[in-house]
């Protein structure tokens, strides 16, 4: 409005063509920036706003500051702990799995890829990592069931009494892991077989000239074929399971005790089963910045890599 | 290589797809199997596969909840991606300062959990009076799959020869109409791609639903996971569902399978 007097002098119908191009491009991003803000940035500054009170969901007009007693609590709550350390063992096993077993899957896939019949076992073997992470909860919570489940079945059908999977503390974690991997290592066979692909095969026949064993083709020419795929697998791979929720909330809540209490099942619960919103908050904010660190420091490994 | 080098691979192959698909043949059983059958020991191997009472009972109590979120899930995608391709679009051919700090930017609200959200959206939408309703929901899921989308997106109109933009601009275009009509038709299968990986990705979705559902909006991972109870587990209900929930997933594996590893990269890596 302030410019308007100053170029009164210029005929209104003639908006100078930079500024109709500096308008129009900001047409184009302007609204999903606003809307990445107003979505993702705002709740989050919030959330971390709410972490410094004593707040309850049923009663927010109610809300007492207490500065950063949240986090104080939180890194002496047992439970809490108990949740990290469950979700850095889920996460550093779950991937291993994922990479060694997605790497033999890649290798065989590989081997088949110009035959028919290797694509299409191909493309049925993927399917687990797109279904609805919670259905394949229910699918093993059915499989692995202690009464009815015919995992159990088969196993006494030779002789071996199988535990209780999600009951019994020792197992539980562990079938969680399982699971966990069983869903997304066709994921990691993927990305493994995009890498192997690139290698030319006039490079394998000169390995195999030289005779070159296995392991040595596995070690020189097929890891670094792949080593950034994995890196990006494994970004990727390490902020799901920092999220990881739908698994648990259907088959083990948890427990038995805290057997598999996650870091976000943690705060879900902290805030809709108890409504500590502050305290949940402060739990949120914690998985967050453990995320960021995950990933600043994975992304940085592979700039440092690529150039 | 002759035929015998590939019989060792070809078990191997055949093997691992066992693995991977039979949890899911077996759910699928289940959902044709009665109650009895379902608790049978030793187990009913091969149900008879005309049994639909599972679904008949299961879809008269709960079509409202599969029809919720298949609202849902579009609304979701399509306010997404009107969102995010004229966004990526500036991203890759407008120069500015800023430019690839935006871009970054963008992708790090990708790594935000959304149970740090949850909460804040939750007192928003209550305050307005949303929660329990479908805009809400589609409003979040939009807004939880924008930096995927504006990611792929922007890998695809990157694959664009920039002659063929350059020229349009040359030949008179607006950027509007350069968009329009040179870059999204050019981009026409990755917007597919896109499209669907948000379909899929909203469909799937629990977590805030769970937040911001009572009733009326509930989505049907939501219903599902309501069979599962202290007192007793509905398996019946649970498989027949589990068939309708995950049969859009595994449509989408089977055709676009070739766009699913750069799709989950967000472009990173082409397969």
């Amino acid at each position: 409005m302030a410019n308007a007097t100053e170029t009164s002098d210029v005929p209104r119908t003639a908006v100078r063509p930079a500024d109709d191009e500096r308008n129009v491009k900001l047409l184009f991003l302007v609204p999903a920036v606003v809307y990445l803000l107003l979505l993702s940035v705002v709740p989050f500054i919030y959330s971390v706003y709410l972490s410094l009170f004593d707040a309850r969901l049923t009663r927010l007009d109610r809300k007492f500051f207490i500065g950063l007693e949240n986090y104080q609590n939180l890194l002496t709550d047992p439970l809490f702990l108990k949740a990290i350390q469950n979700t850095v063992v889920l996460t550093v096993s779950s991937i291993s799995l994922e990479i060694v077993f997605g790497f033999l899957c890649a290798k065989v896939f590989l081997s088949l890829r110009e035959m028919r019949t290797g694509q299409v076992l191909r493309s049925l073997a993927i399917l687990p990592m797109m279904i609805t992470p919670i259905c394949v909860g229910l699918m093993f919570s059915y499989i692995l069931n202690p009464t009815l489940g015919v995992a159990n079945y088969l196993l006494s059908s030779i002789g071996v009494e199988g535990p209780s999977w999600f009951g019994d503390p020792t197992f539980a974690l562990p079938t969680v892991i399982f699971i966990n991997a069983w869903q997304w290592t066709p994921f990691m066979m993927l990305l493994m077989l995009a890498g192997l692909v690139s290698i030319p095969s006039s490079l394998y026949e000169a390995a195999e000239l030289e005779g070159a064993k296995w392991h040595h083709i596995a070690r020189w020419i097929e890891l670094p074929a792949i080593r950034d795929v994995i890196i990006i697998g494994l970004i990727l791979r390490v902020i799901d399971n920092l999220k990881l929720f739908d698994l648990v909330y259907v088959t083990t809540r948890g427990g038995p005790g805290d057997a598999t209490e996650l870091i976000t099942y943690f705060a879900y619960r902290q805030d809709f089963r108890f409504f500590q919103v502050g305290y949940g908050s402060a739990a949120a904010v914690i998985i967050l910045l453990m995320s960021i660190v995950v990933t600043t420091f994975a992304v940085s490994f592979l700039r440092r890599n690529q150039r | 290589m002759n035929r015998e080098t590939k019989a060792l691979p070809l078990v191997a192959a055949v093997f691992i797809t066992f693995i991977f698909t039979a949890p899911i043949i077996w759910m699928v059983m289940a959902a044709f199997k009665t109650v009895v059958d379902i608790y049978a020991v030793p187990p009913v191997w091969v149900p008879d596969f005309t049994y639909l009472e599972n679904f008949k009972v299961l879809l008269s109590d709960n079509w409202p909840f599969l029809l919720n979120s298949l609202i849902v899930t579009v609304g979701a995608t399509v306010l997404s991606l009107a969102l995010a391709l004229p966004a990526a679009f500036g991203l890759v051919y407008f120069q500015f300062r800023s430019q690839n700090f935006l871009a970054d930017w963008i992708l790090s609200t990708r790594m935000m959990p959304p149970i740090a959200a949850a909460v804040p959206l939750y007192m928003v939408f209550n305050g307005f009076g949303m929660l329990d309703t479908i805009p809400a929901l589609i409003i979040v899921y939009a807004g939880f799959n924008l930096p995927f989308a504006i990611w792929v997106a922007m890998s695809f109109f990157r694959n664009i020869p920039r002659e063929i933009i350059e020229a349009a601009r040359v030949e008179g275009c607006s950027w509007v109409q350069t968009f329009r009509l040179v870059a999204l038709p050019l981009a026409k299968s990755g917007i597919a791609t896109v499209a669907t990986f948000v379909f899929i990705f909203a469909w799937n979705e629990l977590l805030l639903a769970l937040f911001l559902t009572t009733r009326e909006a509930r989505t049907f991972p939501v219903v599902i996971s309501s069979f599962s109870t202290v007192t007793r587990t509905y398996w019946e209900l649970i498989s027949a569902a589990t068939i309708i929930q995950i049969l859009p997933p595994v449509i989408f594996t089977i055709i676009m399978q070739r766009h699913i590893v750069s799709g989950l990269t967000m472009g990173a890596v082409k397969h």
